[in-house]
């Protein structure tokens, strides 16, 4: 299995705060991760430095075996997607907003139409195709955001508590068609959520932050017991 | 009650019978005034969304400079570029003085700070997560650039009604650097202040009202467009 | 889409005028002078033929005459056309001026409301200011550092009064035009010139009070700013130009203006003459 993702010595410190410390992570191929952990935990900046957004005050990280630099990081960020908590749509339609999301990296024409029906339609949003961004609800929002990644075939998607502000029933539609899609897809994944309950239907392994240090890392099942984890009964943090 | 009936009478008579002195005041008012809005928007907006998005040494007092700009005294304005083109002023020797090109550098400089603070509210009122987004996607700066214009383009639009809805009005810059000179930097605000002080309060009226008629229209056409982008 | 095309009238109607403002800048002549001048109107009859015979554009900047004077001071105008002769000797003497000629003059009246609460009708000037300090009535000012403003004062002066501060004496800061309008709303009594109040009487509820008098003269005079102290100025064009106004032809004009429309001449010329 290759490794898409390998950070060591990862450090960040933001207004004098230290953020977090990792000495040793590493994104295979074809894996979904989870990053739990209270609020402050500091996964959403562990997410945005593994996505290239966030320089980390010290330690390297390296994409697919090649070590990430000045030089190459525009390229290598062009290579991952990112779906955040609120949808960020461009005020315009759906359908444009996934066309220029592709025209930004270079794709038009017959490919990007192709790929935009693709994945509206797999999101189950077709129909939705000229509606202003700003009509849809939460969930249709981020299901167009989802679509929009996709259509862009991340070799690294990134997905920062995408659900968090989605209602119940809707959250756990969107977690059944996209833990399908990842599966189906044989996507690499890291997604951060304060919620453990989603991480059966998305994940293969998982990491636990708190306060900025890993402080349980392994396979599902391993971190999370056998049994489908009860809401009340769930407790991966100290307090 | 009067003066203003009379004022609406002379104003429809000027403008049926196409006068031609009311006219070409108007067309130099439109001239300037647009000239002025162009540049400052031209280069506002650009200099507005570079300061939003900037983190570099100094940028808050860029920004006090900037609101400070907004509020700036027009005929303070006039005074110091009627001092600089003045003849044997620093550039006297351009012989900008009473030109309606002097009426533009003045009133451009009036309403740039307005075009700039504003975008930069604007920009800064788009969710700053939308930057992580665009960036997220791969954008290029001005890529990015762009796209952050077209989220923040009502506060944009705004932003121009605003620059030239200040230099359309303004009367004292322009007295002073154009000299409200017959057919040539005599514009709308200046023949009105100039027939206030004769008494001729009729004629005043009858300036005003062509003057607010073509506020009105032109802004409507850009409110149009600023609400159009909205739906 | 509209706004490209809404942009491409807009610019187009910008770039129409850049052709018009190349102009080489010799042709333009900066003409200093009063904004009681300009209103006259006599301007605006005289100029055009001026620029028909000679080519010339002329700015005419109208101030207060303490601005005009001051522009003329420090060369930024290329020819002056005032009515202060004590001020403008100053200037002469300073050599900053030359060509000083006199063009003509007009006179000042003292306005007032009809029924005249104050007694002012058929006294002199002085007297008459005398009168309207004794009683309840206003007498308003334009306090402005005009040539109207500084003949006022210098009546005061006559009348051996000091009318600033007392509670019937108002400053108004403005225009002739303005300052009668004021007049006539508050009842009050004013020093103008004939012409302003001439074209102003229809609007006015005010009458002639006083008048006549060498007191009362007010005497233009034109002025080229001297070449020599300032280099910049368009010493050809101004030449032109007060040998324009002094030119028998113009004086003719000068002398008929306003009787068509007031029945009564705004100016009498006078150049040649020594006043």
């Amino acid at each position: 299995m290759n490794s898409v993702l390998a950070a060591k010595d990862l450090h960040l410190v933001l207004n004098g705060r230290n953020v977090f410390t990792i000495d040793n992570l590493t994104l295979l191929d074809g894996e979904v991760m989870a990053l739990v952990g209270p609020n402050g935990a500091g996964k959403s900046s562990l997410l945005l430095t593994l996505a290239l957004l966030q320089t980390p005050t010290q330690g390297t990280i390296v994409f697919k075996g090649q070590t990430v630099s000045r030089e190459n990081l525009f390229s290598f960020r062009r290579r991952m997607a990112l779906v955040f908590r609120e949808a960020l749509l461009i005020d315009t339609t759906v359908s444009r907003n996934i066309t220029i999301a592709l025209r930004i990296r270079g794709i038009s024409g017959h490919e990007a139409s192709i790929r935009r029906e693709r994945w509206l339609e797999r999101f189950g949003i077709i129909h939705l195709a000229r509606r202003q961004a700003r009509q849809l609800s939460g969930g249709e929002a981020q299901r167009a955001s989802l679509a929009r990644a996709f259509a862009l075939e991340p070799e690294v998607l990134f997905l920062d508590e995408p659900f968090a502000s989605l209602d119940y029933p809707t959250r756990k539609a969107l977690l059944k068609d996209l833990g399908g899609i990842l599966r189906e897809m044989g996507m690499t994944a890291v997604f951060v959520t304060h919620d453990p309950t989603e991480i059966p239907y998305l994940a293969t392994r998982v990491g636990v932050l708190h306060n900025g240090c890993i402080i349980k890392l392994g396979t599902v099942q391993e971190v999370l017991g056998s049994e489908l984890p009860d809401i009340k009964e769930l407790s991966l943090w100290p307090d | 009650m009067g003066v203003i009936a009379d004022g609406f009478k002379e104003a429809f008579r000027l403008l049926v019978t196409l006068n031609d002195e009311v006219l070409g005041i108007t067309l130099r008012t439109i001239q300037v005034s647009g000239a002025s809005t162009l540049i400052s928007v031209l280069l506002g907006i650009p200099a507005g969304t570079v300061v939003a998005l900037n983190r570099f040494f100094g940028r808050g007092f860029l920004i006090n400079l900037i609101n400070f700009g907004m509020g700036l005294a027009p005929v303070v304005v006039g005074l110091a570029v009627w001092l600089c083109f003045s003849r044997y002023g620093p550039m006297g020797m351009l012989d900008l003085l009473y030109t309606p090109t002097a009426m533009v550098v003045a009133q451009t400089i009036i309403a740039f700070p307005v075009v700039t603070g504003l975008t930069l509210a604007a920009i800064q009122s788009v969710n700053p997560k939308m930057r992580l987004q665009m960036l997220g996607l791969g954008a290029t700066r001005g890529q990015y650039f762009l796209l952050l214009i077209w989220e923040g383009r009502l506060g944009i639009l705004a932003a121009i009604i605003a620059g030239f809805g200040r230099v359309i009005s303004e009367v004292g810059a322009s007295m002073m650097v154009g000299g409200n000179v017959r057919g040539y930097t005599r514009v709308l605000t200046t023949a009105t202040v100039m027939e206030i002080g004769k008494g001729r309060f009729e004629l005043a009226t009858a300036l005003s009202i062509l003057l607010l008629l073509l506020n009105f229209f032109i802004v409507s056409v850009m409110s149009h467009l600023q609400q159009r982008g909205k739906n | 889409m509209i706004v490209s095309l809404i942009f491409a009238l807009a610019l187009g109607l910008i770039l129409s005028w850049a052709g018009e403002t190349a102009e080489p800048a010799m042709k333009d002549l900066i003409l200093a002078t009063t904004t009681s001048t300009q209103d006259s109107g006599l301007l605006d009859a005289l100029l055009p033929l001026f620029e028909k015979e000679t080519g010339y554009r002329v700015k005419t900047i109208a101030v207060g005459t303490g601005q005009s004077l001051a522009m003329a001071a420090k060369g930024a105008a290329d020819v002056v056309l005032c009515h202060d002769p004590e001020s403008e000797k100053n200037l002469v003497d300073a050599g900053a001026v030359i060509n000083y000629q006199l063009v003509m003059h007009n006179d000042y009246l003292i306005v007032g409301p009809p029924d005249d609460p104050a007694g002012v009708k058929g006294k002199s000037s002085v007297e008459a200011l005398k009168a309207v300090m004794a009683g309840e009535s206003f007498f308003i000012s334009r306090g402005d550092d005009s040539g109207t403003n500084k003949k006022e004062l210098s009546l005061w002066k006559q009348a051996d009064l000091i009318p600033s501060g007392r509670k019937n004496y108002l400053e108004s800061g403005q225009g002739m035009g303005a300052t009668l309008q004021m007049a006539s709303e508050k009842r009050a009594y004013t020093l103008t010139d004939r012409g302003t109040y001439l074209s102003q009487k229809g609007h006015l509820k005010l009458e002639v009070l006083s008048e006549g008098g060498k007191s009362l003269l007010n005497i233009y005079h034109v002025m080229q700013v001297n070449p020599e102290k300032f280099d910049r100025v368009n010493a050809k064009g101004a030449k032109a130009f007060v040998e324009f106004l002094i030119a028998t032809q113009t004086q003719k004009m000068i002398g008929e203006f306003g009787r068509g429309k007031f029945g009564q001449s705004l100016f009498s010329p006078d150049a040649g003459k020594s006043m």
